[in-house]
């Protein structure tokens, strides 16, 4: 169980840098929906999950935090990308796309060549 | 990188937890807000949004407890809520914690001590300049000490060393005149300093060009002694310092910590060897072919193996010895010298009488306190089974309520480790009194060493690791017990309703079992030790133990010519018989078990020898009345008299022994022998008395040939000579009255005394130190082992308290119950004794070399130690025994 965890924990932890990326400084609800969102609600986001990815990312310097208001003058915790974070964004992105047209290679059907 | 940022971070946030905690529950609220809005937006209603929310996101607790687990160290915080835990409830059982740390303190600490003594003396490199570099250089089958030509050629010759020093222990009277007042020193060549690394804090140290013939007298003092003698003045380069009546000339002061290459010896004064014939004059050694008086060390050269700079010395042992031969030797030991040759070997902790002197008497030392410590775990172990099952209940409640077993072990441990930590830091403390009290009684020649007892890592890390080992051995088993709890048992209504009591009461039956058998192979050591101790002191030596005081003169301040010095002695040994008080005195070469010896080969004729050693024979030089001073039986013949003179015949004085092995079956009076020692045999010498046989060396040894020679019949005189003075007063009272005749004699000579009885006490040591420690630690053996057994007892009869009762109640006389208790103690304490007879049988040989007089099997020692164990431990049980058989039985049934 463990196992799967981990994986689910470096894979969300991308998905936590790419939604900062794409839409600036964001509060933990603000993730957790977008995320759901993006993967069509076939993803749950449990604070339980959550929270422990943003601490990491925290603590690893990768993204920062801020005490802020939000659109509708409440006061919510922000989030964002640092400029470390922004280049292992970058390099973890790389490597994700290198490992899916590697795995996809095995995959494709016979005879394709590419 | 990061991951260390992260730790960082972590590491920082256990110390502001609340404010972390506030701030999620915040940001936990604020988010919830948000979701509750999306979800009334979509229609539901506040309460239902609220929930789904909460339902969807996860609930504020658990969220709480995963993210603690990122965001600070939870091992840390566990284990700080463990002791936190652990310390609280050793402060409830506040009889069991003392109980257990002094038990602790007492194993860990008498551990501690000998293992710095030993740190000190065996185990410790020198204080120098990479000390695992440094090599002696010795001659292969025979000694490493040198004669000052064989050195100064080697030093020439050599080869492969980066640095080589020659080394001779000395020690000078700083005094010029009356009582002697000494310190230690070295000479040393030139190199020594440079070769081990050894600064100055002032001044400056010998350097090579220091070392050469026909040099001034400059000496390098000591740290401590600069402390010690000059009171640390800075001036103390400029003042004056007398080494045997010369002025010395102090070049420089050295550095702390740097206590010579001898361990056990810390010289105040370092002198360079070509200042030695300053204070030796016309007896120096520096060209005597067959004075042996130095040791060699040096540096190899960087890159030169063990083996090669072996070979390459090899290459010039030749050469060196051919060219050194001394002259008047016989020629079969010059063929001998000329066939020697070099070694070497690893130097890193340089030389020790000390050391070579008690490193068994150490390792016995060491086992024994080992002894002691698993006793004293024992004890503990039992006192934490004893209280273990007054917490079956907390135990159970915990498990019931989901604490996994080993996060219970870990927390038992916790409280071991607790008690551990408090019995070292105690411990350590006893350890630090205790050797320094027991480091003076380490004397070699009637000198105590200097140690270093300075705490260093291998020490810490000892003491450590003895501290964690005791928690293991007496915490894990009654930890895993304690936690084998079955959680319904917390739903008992009876109090001691515990199935598993029993299994765990055989423990600690063991256990006592294993202290009562530790502690008899203990007090059997120490009662061998103690008999020969006994045997020693009390041994007929051949001569008067008590009343007598011996003086050694050193006639050098004197400035006498060498040839006034046989009137000179006559002349103090008639000052010295007419003090008041005096009734016997004389004068000799050697005294006593002095730790002094002289040998000669002797030829007689008639006697094949059976081998080499057996026409050695050992001599002394020795006045008139020298017999009758000491009290050794003259038997047949007659004392030296005036009329033996250095014109008359030669004459000497033997004793049995030498009688019966030269002149078995015949009168030994008026025979003949020659020594053999010189190229040329002396002439012969007449027996003209016989004396009972008396110790030499040391009070151990088997009788030997002795022969006494006559002073009165030899010119050349040495300086130093000993006087034995048998007095009618106190030793002080006569010490005092001498030292007034002789200083008025001449206050330039130099005199110490030492009574007899101390000069033997002092030969001892070591079995003196063998004794009181191994009685101590017997004792204290026996002390934890009858405490163990009391403990049992008590708490088997408090388990069988109902028991006890209902056989009260049915008509059981006092005297019943109290045998069916003791009956307990006593299978313990046969089985106890049986194992330890056992082990003592099995081990005692370990220390026979310290026995004497007494066999390593004595059945009388064995016997009495183990009467001694009964009867105390007997005692222990008894206690409790009488408490049960006088309770109420209708108490104790009420209880139930």
């Amino acid at each position: 169980m463990s196992e799967k965890a981990d994986v689910w924990q470096g894979t969300l932890a991308l998905m936590i840098l790419k939604t900062l990326e794409a839409l600036g400084p964001l509060h933990g609800y603000g993730i957790a929906r977008r995320i759901e969102q993006t993967s069509g609600d076939e993803l749950s986001v449990n604070y339980g999950t959550l929270y422990p990815s943003l601490l990491k990312l925290e603590q690893e310097g990768y993204i920062s935090s801020e005490w802020g208001l939000s659109d509708n003058k409440r006061k919510a915790k922000f989030y964002s990308l640092t400029r470390t974070g922004r280049t292992q964004l970058e390099q973890e992105a790389r490597q994700w796309e290198q490992t899916t047209a590697i795995i996809a290679r095995f995959f494709a059907p016979a005879g394709d060549s590419k | 990188m990061k991951t260390l940022r992260a730790f960082f971070l972590r590491l920082m946030a256990l110390f502001n937890r609340r404010r972390w905690e506030q701030d999620l529950a915040d940001e936990l609220e604020s988010n919830l807000q948000f979701a509750i809005d999306d979800r009334v937006r979509s229609g539901m209603s506040p309460e239902t949004a609220r929930r789904d929310a909460l339902l969807h996101y996860g609930l504020p607790d658990s969220i709480r407890e995963s993210y603690r687990d990122r965001k600070s160290l939870p091992f840390i915080e566990t284990a700080v809520g463990d002791i936190r835990y652990a310390t609280r409830m050793l402060r409830q059982s506040r009889g069991f914690a003392v109980a257990a740390i002094l038990s602790l303190a007492l194993g860990i600490g008498a551990n501690t001590a000998i293992f710095s003594l030993l740190n000190a003396l065996i185990l410790k490199s020198l204080p120098v300049e990479r000390p695992d570099e440094l090599v002696q250089v010795n001659m292969p089958g025979r000694s490493s000490i040198f004669t000052n030509p064989i050195w100064e050629a080697l030093r020439d010759r050599q080869d492969v060393f980066s640095g080589v020093f020659a080394i001779g222990s000395s020690r000078f009277d700083l005094s010029r005149g009356g009582e002697s007042r000494f310190v230690d020193g070295d000479w040393v060549s030139g190199a020594f300093f440079s070769t081990l690394g050894v600064k100055p804090v002032l001044g400056r140290t010998l350097a090579v060009s220091d070392d050469r013939r026909g040099c001034p007298a400059l000496a390098v003092i000591s740290y401590d002694f600069w402390q010690r003698e000059f009171g640390g003045r800075s001036d103390v380069l400029e003042q004056p310092l007398s080494l045997d009546g010369h002025p010395f000339q102090i070049l420089g002061v050295l550095s702390p910590g740097f206590y010579g290459i001898e361990v056990g010896r810390a010289p105040g004064v370092y002198t360079p060897l070509c200042a030695e014939v300053i204070v030796t004059g016309t007896g120096s050694s520096l060209d005597r072919r067959s004075h042996w008086w130095l040791r060699v060390f040096g540096r190899p050269r960087a890159g030169v193996l063990l083996q090669a700079a072996v070979a390459r010395l090899q290459v010039v042992a030749p050469g060196i010895f051919r060219d050194t031969q001394p002259p008047n030797w016989r020629p079969e030991d010059l063929k001998e010298y000329v066939s020697r040759s070099f070694e070497l070997q690893p130097a890193s902790h340089g030389t020790s009488r000390f050391r070579d002197e008690y490193r068994t008497a150490l390792y016995i030392m060491m086992a024994m306190v080992a002894v002691v410590l698993l006793i004293a775990c024992a004890n503990v172990a039992n006192l934490l089974l004893a209280r273990a099952a007054n917490r079956a209940r907390e135990m159970a409640t915990r498990l019931a309520l989901g604490s996994s077993r080993s996060r219970l072990v870990r927390q038992l441990l916790t409280e071991c480790l607790l008690l551990s930590l408090a019995g070292s830091l105690l411990g350590a403390l006893l350890a630090w009194s205790g050797a320094h009290a027991i480091m003076p009684l380490i004397a070699v020649d009637g000198r105590s060493p200097f140690l270093d007892l300075a705490i260093d890592a291998r020490m810490l890390l000892f003491t450590m690791g003895v501290a964690v080992a005791s928690t293991m051995l007496f915490g894990l088993a009654p930890a895993w017990r304690s936690s084998a709890v079955a959680p319904h048992t917390a739903l008992k209504a009876g109090g001691r309703g515990m199935v598993q009591g029993h299994s765990r009461f055989t423990l600690g039956k063991s256990l006592v079992v294993a202290q009562i058998g530790l502690s008899l192979v203990l007090l059997v050591a120490a009662g061998l030790l103690l008999r020969s101790f006994n045997k020693l002191t009390t041994l007929n030596p051949g001569f008067d133990r008590d009343g007598i005081v011996l003086a050694r003169v050193d006639l050098r301040g004197a400035r006498q010519a060498p040839e006034n010095r046989p009137a000179l002695y006559r002349e103090l040994l008639d000052r010295v018989r007419s003090v008041p008080g005096v009734t016997s005195a004389s004068s000799s070469d050697i005294t006593p078990v002095g730790d002094s010896m002289w040998n000669d080969e002797i030829r007689v004729d008639g006697f094949q020898p059976k081998s080499a050693k057996d026409s050695v024979v050992l001599f002394n030089q020795i006045s008139d009345r020298y017999f009758e001073t000491l009290g050794t039986p003259l038997l047949d013949g007659r004392d030296f008299n005036e009329h033996d003179t250095v014109q008359s015949p030669k004459v000497a004085i033997v004793n049995e022994t030498f009688a019966a092995r030269f002149f078995p079956g015949t009168r030994a009076i008026g025979r003949t022998y020659r020594v053999t020692g010189g190229p040329v045999p002396d002439p012969a010498t007449e027996i003209i008395g016989i004396v009972k046989d008396t110790k030499y060396r040391n009070l151990r040894e088997q009788p030997e040939p002795i022969a006494y020679v006559a002073l009165s019949q030899e010119s050349k005189l040495g300086p130093f000579f000993h006087l034995e003075v048998r007095s009618a007063v106190a030793p002080g009272q006569s010490v005092a009255a001498l030292k007034a005749a002789l200083a008025q004699l001449d206050p330039a000579l130099s005199v110490t005394f030492v009574t007899l009885s101390a000069q033997l006490d002092s030969s001892l040591n070591r079995e003196r130190i063998l004794a009181v420690l191994s009685t101590f630690f017997g004792g204290l053996a026996l002390l934890l082992a009858t405490i163990g057994l009391y403990g049992v007892m008590a708490y088997s009869v408090e388990r069988r308290r109902g028991e006890i009762g209902i056989r009260m109640a049915l008509g059981a006389g006092k005297t019943k119950v109290l045998r069916m208790v003791l009956q307990e103690a006593a299978v313990l304490l046969v089985i106890g004794v049986l194992a330890g007879m056992a082990i003592a049988a099995a081990t005692t040989r370990f220390v026979s070399t310290f026995l004497y007089g007494v066999d390593a099997s004595d059945t009388a020692t064995f016997t009495a130690s183990a009467a001694l164990l009964a009867a105390v431990t007997l005692i222990a049980g008894y206690l409790p025994a009488r408490r049960a058989a006088s309770q109420d039985p209708m108490s104790a049934l009420r209880e139930e």
